[in-house]
Parts: C-alpha cells; structure tokens; sequence
C-alpha cells in the first residue's frame, strides 16, 4: 500500500556542520532566496553551477546521500515525461526527425534545465530542513513572520502524523491478515475508500479528545515556546555567502542569456 | 499531483503564491480556536492517506483525495491542503518550496469545487445521494485541479502545451479512481458517522474555552 | 481565591463538591442525572462503573470543560463556572487515557512546559517545573526528545508528567494502567501510593482502584450507585456483577483457589501448595494495604490455613447482605442499576439519589 517511510524530516539534524550550526532564521530566509534565485534561472550553465553550489551544500551539512533518495526520486519521475514530449513538440523548425516524430534541440535542453534546476532546489530544501529539528524549523518561519495559526497547524499536523501512520499500518495489517489483496478493480476502491472513512471516523474522535487536553491545559489559541535563537556573527557571515552566490548565479545567468542572443550558444 | 520544480515561469510562481494568501485568508476567516486542532489533526489523516499507492496494472498511483477533504472540511479544506503541500514539500520533496503556492491554489481549488459539487445534492432525491455526489465530488476535486495545473503550464509558454495536454489526460485514469474511492467514503461516512462530512453539522457540545486574557510574555 | 472559599463552612476540608449535577447532551442524550459526591483533600477514590455510565462526561465537568446543565461543581470551595475556568484548571489535572491526546507538542519540553508557559509563569520557574516534573516520572534527560519517538509507556508517564508540571492539587486519572507493562504498572501505583494529593481514579482495572484507594464510587447510569470504602465494595460480588463489573482479579483468584480447596477432592500435596498461595495472597492484600508478599507458609499446617483465609474476604459473598443495617451505603434500588427502560423513569433524582457514605458526612 505504502512503501517505507521515513516521516522525521529532522532525523539528521544532531549532526555536527557549519549548517546545522547556522541559525535557523537565517539559514531558512537565506536558502528561501538562495532557492527563488534559481528557480529563476534560464541557462544551462547557471543551472549546471546551482546544481553543483547544491551539493557542495548537502556535503558540508553532512547529511547521508540516501537521505534524499526518496524526494530526488520523486524528481526523476515527474520529469521523465518532459523529456519524452517537449523535444517532440516543441514549436518551431525541429532539427530532424526521429523515428518520424520532429526532434527540436530546444525541446531537450528545456528539459535539462528544468531537471537541473528541480535537483538542485530539492537539494538545498532538504539540506535546509533536514539540518534543523523541525519544531526549530517551525519557530523560525514564525519569527520570519508566518501567521502563528499556520505555524501551530504545521507542528501539530506533523505530530499526529506520526500517530496515523501506525494506526494506518495496524489497520492494513489486519486487513491483509484477513485476506485482502489489492487488484486493478472497483472492489479494491471500495475498501479503500472505507479504509479511510474509517480512519476519518477515529480521528474525528481524536480532534475532541486533543482539544479537551489542550484546553485542560489552561490552551487559548496560542503555542508559546521557550526557545529563544541567538544569532553568532558566523550566522552573518554564512547569509552573507548565500546571498552573495544567489546574485552570482542570477548575474551569470542574464550573462548567459546576453551571450546566448548574440552568439546562439547555450 | 504535484507540480515539481522548476519548470514554472516566475509569474506563475508568484500567481501561486498570492493566490493561495487570497484564497488562505479567505477561507480561515473567523477560525475558532476549536478548529486548530481540529484542522490539524485531520489534515494528518490526509497526509497518510495520500500515501495509499492503489495499483494500476502493472504501476500504481498514490491518492490525493483532495475531493474527499472539501466533503469533510468544507471551506476549512483550503487552509488544510496548505498545510499538508507545506509538509509534503518539506518533508518528501514532493512538488517543492517554490512551487507550494502553485500546488495549493491547485489541489485546493479541487477541493473547494468538491465541495461545491457536494453541497448540490441537497437538492436531488436519490436513492444513493452520497455515493452519487460523493464520487462527483473526487471526480470535480481531480479534474479541476488537472485543469489549474495545464492552465499553469499553457501559462508558461508555448513550448509546454503539449505538455499541459499529456498532463491533462493522465488525470482522467486518476479522476476515476479518485471518484470511486472518494464515493465509496462519502456513503461510508453517511452511514456510519455523519457529523463527519461538512455542511451537515448535528448539535453538538462544545468543550468550554477559557475566555480570560491569556497572561502576557514579553 | 480566599474570599471564594468564606462561602463553604467546611471548604477547607471538601476539595470536589459535586451537587446534585445533571447533564444533557444537546443530542437529548442524557448522561449526568443527578450525580452527587463529595471528595476531602487527600483522599484517593476510585471512580467504578460499566462502559457508558458517564466517567467521561464526569470527569469532564471537574475542570469544567463541560459545565452542568443544572446544579453545581465546586472545587476547594469554588464554584465551577465560565469566569473561573483558569484557576479551576489550575487545580485540576486530568491524565488522560491515550497519551497521545495529550501529548501534542513537538518535544518532551514543549509538552510539559506547555502548562506552565499557559499560566505566563517566568522562564526559570517553567524550566525548574518541567525538570522536577520529569524526575517525577523518571524521563530525566528527555526534553530535546520528540513524544511519539517514546515507547507507550514512557509516553504514559510523560502525559502524567505535563499534568504534574503545573502542580494541580487534585489529580484524575482516566485509566492510568491500561496496556502499561507491568514494572511500569507497579511503579505507577507505588508512586499513586505515595502520593499526598487528592486523587481520583477512573478505572476499570479493579486491582489497582483496591490496591491505591481507601474509597470506591460506583457510577452506574449517571449516578452514584454506591459509595463507601474501598474493600467493602470491591469486595461486593453481587454488586459489581449487577453492573458489569467482576471481582478485582486478585479477590478472584483467591475465590477460586479457595473454592477448589473447599470442594474438590485433591491429594495433600495439591492443597498445601494451594493454600500457601492463598495464604501468600491474603498477605499481599491485607489490611494495611501494603505490598509484602511472604512465602513462608510451609509451617502452617493445613487446618491453620483454612482458619487464615476464611474469615475475611468471603462473607461479602454471600447473598442477601444489603440490608438496612448494612454500613455499605448500596442505596439504590435494583431496578436503577437495570440498564432498560424500566430502570430509567425512577424519576427526579432528588429521592433516588444515593446516602451519603459516612466518611464524606
């Protein structure tokens, strides 16, 4: 039904790095930019560079490559389509014909720009978020000024996720114990669909039985926390980087795109 | 579905963006204190039900569902798609951190036709209404959102229509399967705990909330 | 609150107060009708009664997150209304069943601090009460931790432990032992033991409400069906199967083994061991409370250890034990305890509401 999944985002944040050190405001506002800049990219090179800055990135945090299988994965195979169709409908004089099908070099190297670019931001969000325990990652979205109410929401989405996920395990053991056997048809629809009615049942029961809790606690609409972050003059210094090589990148770019009008390269 | 990154244009990406804040602001206007928690945790139902792989002959595809949390969570089903595009994004890196804006405003959007389609069948007379409108509803939810995502595509420019319109079909096998599944729910749910799905709220006790000042924190 | 406490002449004694309290659901479903007790400081009582007798709903109206339809809750003097909900909640702890209801922060920190930090207290405080609460429940060393990292029975413990944190006076457990293993179980009640607050414990589990309470309250259909010491009505057969209930499983045990020694016929060898075990057992459960379990039966002979296990927990057993002289306050007509509709019209609660046991008047 589900593969394997590893839900803590923050499972590799007690390592020791220059980024896990970097404070989390900073780090997060910095990559944010860091990742818009390169979602704005049009050269192939700039986005070969974005790629390369990445990694360089994900190495220094220290984070185990297997971390990011799963979401560079998810990359590889929403893209695979664009490679597939946009070298064979990209409009205008195509280069040659492939197996009768119009072949443009423009169509492939959209598709690589766009595959690199998607890697390298997947890269720098995972190395974002992956170096700094969640809860940390939450509080300091809301210094960055996002609404508390969404902040709350976020953390306590993420909790009960936890808790789902083994009841949704439990409940799908048991449903195979009994002999259940998912197949291309509406009966496997149906039971899913009553699978997860009744996990909405359960969790419905859960939302007052949490409020009730909450409120116990003396809760009025607001998660207040201890946690106070403390920025050291490296935290400067790292931001300053980072914003320095996102306006490198962009500048490299609109060179890119300079050269490429006047001489057709790239 | 998820759009990844990097293929969308900056306009697009920032459309998303201040889409989803219009659209967010709208739809948690006057949000009780109750529903934080409330939204929360049926969000985190959501998250792993979108886990669910349903096998496709030889492939499989996940659920989305987005059909089913508009006939849950009415209105409230926008904030909480937001919540968990955000947490997806994050924590699987499916879709992206650029591309949020765009995938709420999409799945979201679906959610918010579902369950203006779902609202209709107050006003037909069927022998199996919830399964009816239940499955119209996850049809309404997929296909509108397939519809925002080609539209953010055409957007981008000519050369990803083609793109938009392979997009575009491969939605319909989804739509299908997301019709039934969301169908199946819906009677489920009628028949076994109708407080559940939006728009028919039975009395109900509220837990009492402490209305004093909270103590301020400098 | 001084002032609020003038009002009650005994309040310094009554910490709960419940008067005649009745409560509706907005779906008509009534569940509280007329449900009277009281409860003094320090006292430990066990709540009883089958599934659906209204545990939940009650124990929702002690810190007011259900507010009666009619009559009245005080807690240590005060009444239970919308303008004292934060001092109310202040004294009142409730530990939830599922821990992970009440365990929805991030970190083990957050989650015991979440109190404390809701009652504005300064940040030394907060971090002193979160570090002694944790030593209370032996998770020293687990704040950076996230909860649903934990095992379910350090999840248990730390629920009690974001109770603790805000030092409630009274503390209600809504089944403190269910799926705990056992040291962690015998942890709990030795703590529950030792503990000095007032102490309210719903449970089905029988063998911890005798082994920690010095009182039972039996809540049968929104009232209290019965209310005295705790060993005469845990030790009430009739009583507790009348409301699907049974016998705590040690009393059970020791019935058994007991009626087998009595009736069956069995070699020497069979009847010494079992009368070692029941002589072993009536030590374990014996008056003072305690916990010694001795194995040193082996220089009784025989006719002793009849002697040693007869007189005490079996003539409870016998039939026909409710009469009027009886001190243990069953005051409920049988027909109140029937689950049908008959058992239901008995009507306004003032006359059917249970005597009042002796130690609370």
């Amino acid at each position: 039904m589900s593969d394997a999944v590893a839900l803590d985002i923050d499972r590799y944040a007690h390592l020791e790095s220059p980024v896990q050190r970097w404070d989390p405001r900073f780090k997060i506002a910095t990559l944010a930019v860091l990742v818009l800049a390169i979602a704005l990219l049009q050269t192939l090179p700039a986005a070969g560079l974005a790629l390369v800055l990445a990694a360089f990135l994900l190495g220094l945090s220290n984070l185990p490559a297997r971390f990011l299988t799963h979401g560079l994965g998810f990359v590889v195979v929403f893209l695979l389509p664009f490679f597939l169709v946009m070298p064979f409908s990209y409009p205008g004089a195509p280069a040659f014909e492939l197996l009768g099908l119009p072949f443009a070099w423009e169509g492939l190297r959209l598709a690589l720009l766009i595959f690199l670019k998607a890697l390298a931001i997947v890269m720098i969000s995972f190395t974002a978020f992956g170096s700094t325990r969640f809860d940390l990652s939450m509080l300091a979205l809301q210094r960055l000024k996002c609404p508390s109410v969404v902040v709350q929401m976020l953390l306590f989405t993420y909790r009960y996720t936890f808790v789902f996920l083994g009841e949704m395990r439990r409940m799908y053991t048991s449903m195979r114990a009994r002999g259940f056997v998912p197949g291309t048809n509406l009966a496997t629809l149906r039971i899913y669909g009553h699978f997860v009615g009744t996990l909405l049942v359960r969790s419905f029961d859960r939302t007052d039985r949490v409020y009730k809790a909450m409120l116990s606690k003396g809760y009025r609409g607001e998660l207040h926390s201890l946690v106070t972050f403390q920025a050291v003059p490296a935290d400067y210094v790292k931001t300053a980087a980072g914003l320095v090589l996102a306006f490198l990148l962009l500048s490299a770019d609109r060179a890119g795109l300079w050269v490429r009008a006047e001489t057709g390269w790239f | 579905m998820h759009i990844s990154e990097g293929i969308l244009s900056a306009p697009v990406l920032t459309a998303g963006f201040a889409g989803t804040a219009v659209l967010a602001a709208g739809t948690m206007r006057r949000l009780d204190m109750e529903e934080i928690p409330k939204i929360s945790v049926i969000t985190s139902v959501f998250f792993v039900a979108s886990l669910i792989k349903v096998p496709v002959g030889p492939a499989s595809v996940h659920l989305i569902l987005n059909g089913l949390v508009g006939i849950v969570l009415g209105w409230r089903a926008f904030p909480a798609i937001m919540l968990g595009i955000i947490l997806q994004a994050i924590i699987f890196g499916h879709g992206g951190v650029t591309v949020i804006g765009v995938n709420t405003l999409m799945l979201g959007g679906g959610a918010l036709v579902a369950y203006g389609v779902w609202q209709l069948r107050h006003r037909f007379h069927l022998r199996q209404r919830e399964l009816v409108f239940g499955a119209l509803a996850g049809a309404a939810g997929t296909i509108s959102s397939g519809l925002v995502l080609a539209l953010a595509l055409v957007t981008t420019g000519e050369a990803f229509h083609a793109i938009a319109a392979t997009v575009l079909a491969a939605h319909i096998p989804i739509m299908l399967i997301e019709a039934a599944v969301v169908g199946a729910c819906a009677e489920f749910l009628q028949r076994i705990k109708p407080d559940v799905l939006a728009g028919q709220q039975l009395p109900r006790q509220r837990p009492v909330a402490d209305s004093a000042t909270p103590p301020s924190r400098e | 609150m001084s002032e609020e406490r003038l009002h009650v002449s005994e309040g310094t004694e009554t910490m709960i107060d419940v008067d005649q309290v009745w409560f509706t659901y907005p779906d008509g479903h009534e569940v509280l009708k007329g449900l009277s007790c009281r409860i003094r400081r320090g006292e430990k009582v066990a709540l009883i009664g089958p599934n659906g007798a209204g545990k939940s709903t009650f124990m929702s109206h002690l810190n007011g997150v259900l507010l009666p339809t009619s009559g009245r809750v005080l807690i240590d003097g005060m009444e239970v209304n919308k303008s004292n909900l934060t001092a109310i909640r202040r004294k009142v702890g409730i530990v939830f069943q599922d821990p992970d209801d009440q365990l929805f922060c991030p970190t083990v920190f957050d989650d015991v601090a979440f109190g404390p930090l809701n009652l504005g207290l300064p940040r030394e405080e907060i971090e002193a009460r979160v570090r002694e609460a944790l030593a209370v429940v032996g998770l020293e060393g687990f704040e950076q931790r996230s909860s649903f990292h934990l095992s379910f029975g350090e999840r248990k413990r730390l629920a009690l432990a974001t109770v603790l944190s805000y030092r409630p006076d009274i503390l209600v457990f809504d089944e403190p032992s269910t799926n705990m293993d056992p040291l962690n179980r015998r942890n709990l009640i030795n703590w529950l033991k030792a503990s000095d607050k007032t102490i309210l414990l719903c449970t089905h589990d029988l063998d911890i409400a005798l082994e920690v309470c010095d009182r039972c309250l039996l809540l049968v259909d929104g009232r209290i069906a019965a209310d005295g010491p705790a060993r005469e009505i845990l030790y009430d057969r009739r009583l507790l199967e009348e409301n699907q209930l049974e016998l705590p499983l040690a009393l059970m045990t020791h019935e058994l083994l007991h009626g087998i020694l009595h009736e069956q016929e069995m070699d020497e060898e069979h009847r010494q061991i079992i009368g070692r075990f029941l002589h072993a057992h009536r030590h374990a459960h014996g008056p003072d409370g305690h916990v010694h379990v001795h194995l040193h039966a082996h220089d009784h002979d025989h006719s002793h250890l009849h002697e040693e296990v007869d007189e005490r927990h079996f003539h409870e057993f016998e039939p026909h034990d409710h009469g009027e002289g009886d001190h243990r306050h069953v005051g409920i007509p049988h027909s109140h305890v029937r689950r049908d509709g008959a058992g239901r019209d008995t009507g306004g609660g003032g006359e059917s509401s249970p005597r009042r046991g002796s130690r609370v008047d």
